[in-house]
């Protein structure tokens, strides 16, 4: 929570905004293309980027995504994901969630998580960065040019320590957040209802890690939350870990001896209790199975019928239900006077949650888009309008938890209420209490209840620097203000003299600019050294395919296809490929093999031509065969 | 939209130095002003300070002055131009929050003549109910505890009985309160000196007083039901 800004100035004018969706289970980045919003795929097509770090530094491998999943089997001590969870947290805060992931945690964690992977220590915006950074590098490469201005998105419930937490994360991987964005505002502008004139709209998301309902108003391209609720614990992991609580229980039984949260044995569940889920949205029933190995009792199967999953989960999808119930009493409204009802989220592909939800409102929800990129690319429509793409639509997001500071005896006085719409601000007067008091200790905590010890701890700071005087006549105000993006900024001035007063904060939970700094520089030299170790390894891997395929054309068609002028060019070309694969010039290799590329392009199509031929020769021949 | 008294501001614009009589935006160079010491929510509307007011049209110029002030469209800005629009649309959503509820719009009307706000007070007339209500609430404590279900049942639709009394009683005061909103107008409108303003803005007070006491009484007896 820092005290000024960093100074927006200087920022170039022009350059690409993307929005960007850091999931607690995926996370994926979209822009606006010409035609609209698009999500940004890898070269096999994937938009989704499983949020799954793994790190081994004797390796100095760092992995992201996919291939970090693969790991999660294997080696996962190595490996984090879910990682949303602990963002903006102190140990005390997640000891439910701890029970619930095979993660070690490093001593020292009271005000930031800190993960043990391997040798290392992460933080939780550290683990979110390499994420960030993985999706920074998949839209650099897509646009040719390097992206650094990203919106993020969070749950509208997300407190002031975890979007600062979101933002540090953002710029540990080289990006400036331009704006937090509440995830269900997001989806609303991706379903395009700001196209009508006016509209009440429930967004409904229920995701891998947290579950969201907003109320929202559009009148005249303006999107307003009328009010949010949710459970930050509560999502599609929940249903997994009691499916898997299930199946560890039945293998328990079975096998007559404990599991005993064998990290391995954990992960292989998890990996096949999802598969089921998945299947079950589509078909009435599904099989798990499970090869445990000779130890475990061998083979675990078992079918699922669409009816008992919807038994075992059915408690999650109603406790869904009371939110919704609340967000619309807040927002003063009955079920029925919503018009549109939007789906976000993986989980909403659950047949059960789209039957309740309808059950709720009465009405049809939106489910023709993929609920998993709805948010990227409404983050996507937000990053537009902040490049000053466009002026007709205005995001106005509300702050989903009460400001207030401590007064005497540990009560609450609430300064800014929940769902007030942000930008917010509130100036409030302080005074001593002593004669020739210098110092006013103040204490900001975020939520609903009475008591200080209820709510949570946002920062505390000391007015400093006050001039001797009589107690009650110093007169200092603060002012509280809680930006567009939901974070609080403090100021104090002087009201006597008008000067600006000496503010220093020690934020609850979080980092401190230095640790992120700090941060910043040990990511950056990790990035360099991991990239272009990976790019020297992937590159010579490419090299080595290419100069077998080139060597074996050669060998076997080129004197029947090609001249010896092109022969010699080839071999040329491969002797070159081969000694820049020697070396550690990535850069080199690639050059090398486009060079062969064109050099043995000839000969490849020839040899195309030729395999075209012979196919359709074949196939004469076989149908000969069948007639 | 905006009608009367525009707050005008005496100070020049730190953009480009001409003396600019819209608050908001420099007459001259168009650029986004400072929010200006000692302005008020309803002058930073361009209304006058009276308490009957279209809710529909404030609304309205709610919209309106969000698309103008709204940090999102001053990314590109200078650092003073940002600062301005952030400050302008906290206020403007201070503002709207307080001024589109009728009760907060009087509380803050108070405030600016230098009203604090009053200690909760029971109002007279209801000083014999409440004893009898805070009775029935302790009647019903004790039933839960014993788990006397039909104490529990009766000491419940006595509670019940005597919240519609109140909820009555809300009513009449909310009616009160409109009628001292036209009495509120009608002095301010005439020129009068802000001693004659007094008795007006005391029972308002009062009655507001009354009100939040009623209030809490009726959250307490849910909360407890």
């Amino acid at each position: 929570m820092p005290v000024i800004e960093l100074s927006m100035t200087g920022r170039p004018k022009s350059g690409r905004v993307v929005g960007i969706d850091l999931g607690t289970t995926n996370s994926l980045v979209a822009f606006m293309g010409p035609g609209g919003p698009e999500v940004i795929r890898d070269e096999e097509g994937n938009a989704l980027v499983p949020s799954i770090v793994y790190f081994d530094n004797t390796e100095h491998q760092l992995l992201v995504g996919e291939e970090a999943r693969d790991r999660l089997i294997t080696e996962p001590r190595r490996a984090i994901y879910s990682v949303k969870r602990f963002m903006g947290k102190g140990s005390s805060d997640v000891q439910e969630d701890l029970g619930m992931v095979p993660f070690q945690v490093a001593p020292g964690s009271e005000h930031v998580i800190r993960f043990q992977m391997g040798e290392r220590v992460f933080t939780p915006p550290e683990i979110s960065a390499f994420i960030l950074r993985d999706l920074r590098e998949r839209a650099s490469k897509f646009f040719g040019e390097e992206v650094t201005q990203a919106v993020i998105t969070v749950p509208a419930y997300f407190n002031d320590a975890q979007r600062q937490a979101t933002k540090d994360a953002g710029h540990i991987a080289g990006l400036d957040v331009l704006r937090i964005v509440n995830e269900p505002t997001a989806a609303s502008l991706a379903y395009g209802i700001d196209k009508r004139d006016e509209a009440l709209v429930a967004v409904y998301d229920l995701g891998g890690g947290t579950f969201d309902i907003s109320i929202l108003k559009l009148k005249d391209g303006i999107f307003e939350v009328l009010s949010t609720n949710g459970d930050t614990h509560l999502g599609g992991d929940d249903i997994d870990n009691e499916l898997i609580s299930v199946v560890i229980g039945e293998i328990e039984t079975r096998s007559g001896s404990k599991l005993d949260r064998d990290p391995s044995a954990f992960q292989t569940i998890r990996k096949a209790v999802i598969a089921a889920k998945h299947a079950l949205s589509n078909s009435e029933s599904a099989t798990v199975s499970i090869d445990l190995g000779p130890a475990l009792g061998g083979v675990y199967r078992r079918e699922v019928t669409r009816e008992e999953f919807e038994s075992h989960i059915e408690k999650f999808v109603e406790r869904t239900l009371d939110p919704c119930r609340k967000a619309l009493k807040d927002a003063n409204l009955e079920p029925a006077q919503i018009d549109e009802v939007v789906m976000v989220g993986g989980s909403t592909r659950v047949p059960l949650v789209v039957r309740k939800v309808k059950e709720l409102f009465k009405r049809e929800p939106h489910v023709e888009l993929n609920p998993d990129e709805v948010v990227a690319l409404g983050a996507a429509i937000q990053a537009d309008v902040l490049s000053g793409g466009r002026r007709d639509l205005l995001l106005l997001d509300v702050t989903p938890l009460s400001l207030g500071i401590e007064t005497l005896g540990g009560a609450v006085a609430k300064i800014i209420g929940r769902n007030s719409t942000i930008p917010a601000s509130r100036a409030e007067m302080f005074t001593t209490w002593v004669d020739n008091q210098t110092g006013i200790d103040v204490h900001v905590v975020q939520g609903e209840r009475e008591l200080v010890q209820d709510c949570r701890s946002l920062a505390r700071f000391t007015l400093k620097g006050i001039a001797p005087q009589p107690a009650g006549l110093p007169r200092i105000e603060v002012r509280f203000l809680i930006d567009a993006n939901g974070i609080l900024t403090v100021s104090a001035r002087d009201v006597r003299t008008g000067r600006e007063q000496s503010i220093e904060v020690k934020p609850s939970y979080g980092l401190t600019d230095e640790q992120i700094e700090k941060m910043l520089i040990d990511s950056i030299k990790f990035a360099e050294q991991d990239m272009t170790q990976r790019q020297v390894i992937e590159a010579r891997n490419e090299a080595e395919t290419v100069m077998r395929a080139a060597e074996k054309a050669l060998a076997e068609r080129g004197d029947q296809l090609i001249g010896e002028s092109e022969r010699a060019a080839i071999r040329t070309a491969l002797a070159e490929l081969r000694g820049a694969t020697a070396g550690e010039d990535h850069r080199l290799i690639r050059e090398k093999i486009n060079q062969l590329d064109d050099a043995s392009r000839h000969l490849a199509e020839e040899i195309m031509d030729g395999a075209v031929l012979a196919a359709l020769k074949d196939r004469k021949a076989s149908e000969v065969a069948e007639g | 939209m905006i009608t009367t008294q525009t707050q005008m501001s005496e100070n020049a614009c730190p953009s480009c130095g001409a003396t600019t009589e819209s608050a908001h935006f420099c007459t001259a160079c168009g650029r986004i002003q400072p929010v200006s010491k000692g302005s008020d929510y309803f002058g930073f509307f361009g209304l006058p300070r009276r308490l009957r007011l279209d809710e529909v049209e404030l609304e309205k110029s709610f919209y309106a002055l969000s698309r103008q002030f709204h940090p999102d469209y001053f990314m590109n800005s200078s650092a003073e131009e940002q600062k301005a629009s952030i400050d302008r649309s906290s206020m403007l959503n201070d503002a709207y929050r307080t001024l589109r509820d009728r009760v907060g719009r009087a509380k803050y009307l108070l405030s600016l003549y230098g009203y604090k706000e009053a200690e909760k007070r029971a109002p007279a007339d209801l000083l014999e109910e409440v004893f009898e209500l805070n009775l029935h609430i302790e009647e019903l404590k004790a039933a839960k505890k014993m788990a006397d279900e039909d104490e529990v049942a009766e000491a419940r639709s006595a509670l019940k009985e005597a919240l519609q009394g109140l909820d009555h009683k809300l009513e009449k005061i909310d009616d009160r309160l409109l009628e001292l909103f036209d009495e509120w107008d009608r002095v301010a409108g005439e020129a009068v000196s802000e001693e004659q303003k007094k008795p007006v803005l005391d029972r308002m007070s009062e009655l507001l007083s009354h009100r939040s006491y009623i209030h809490n009484l009726v959250r307490d007896i849910n909360e407890e039901l």
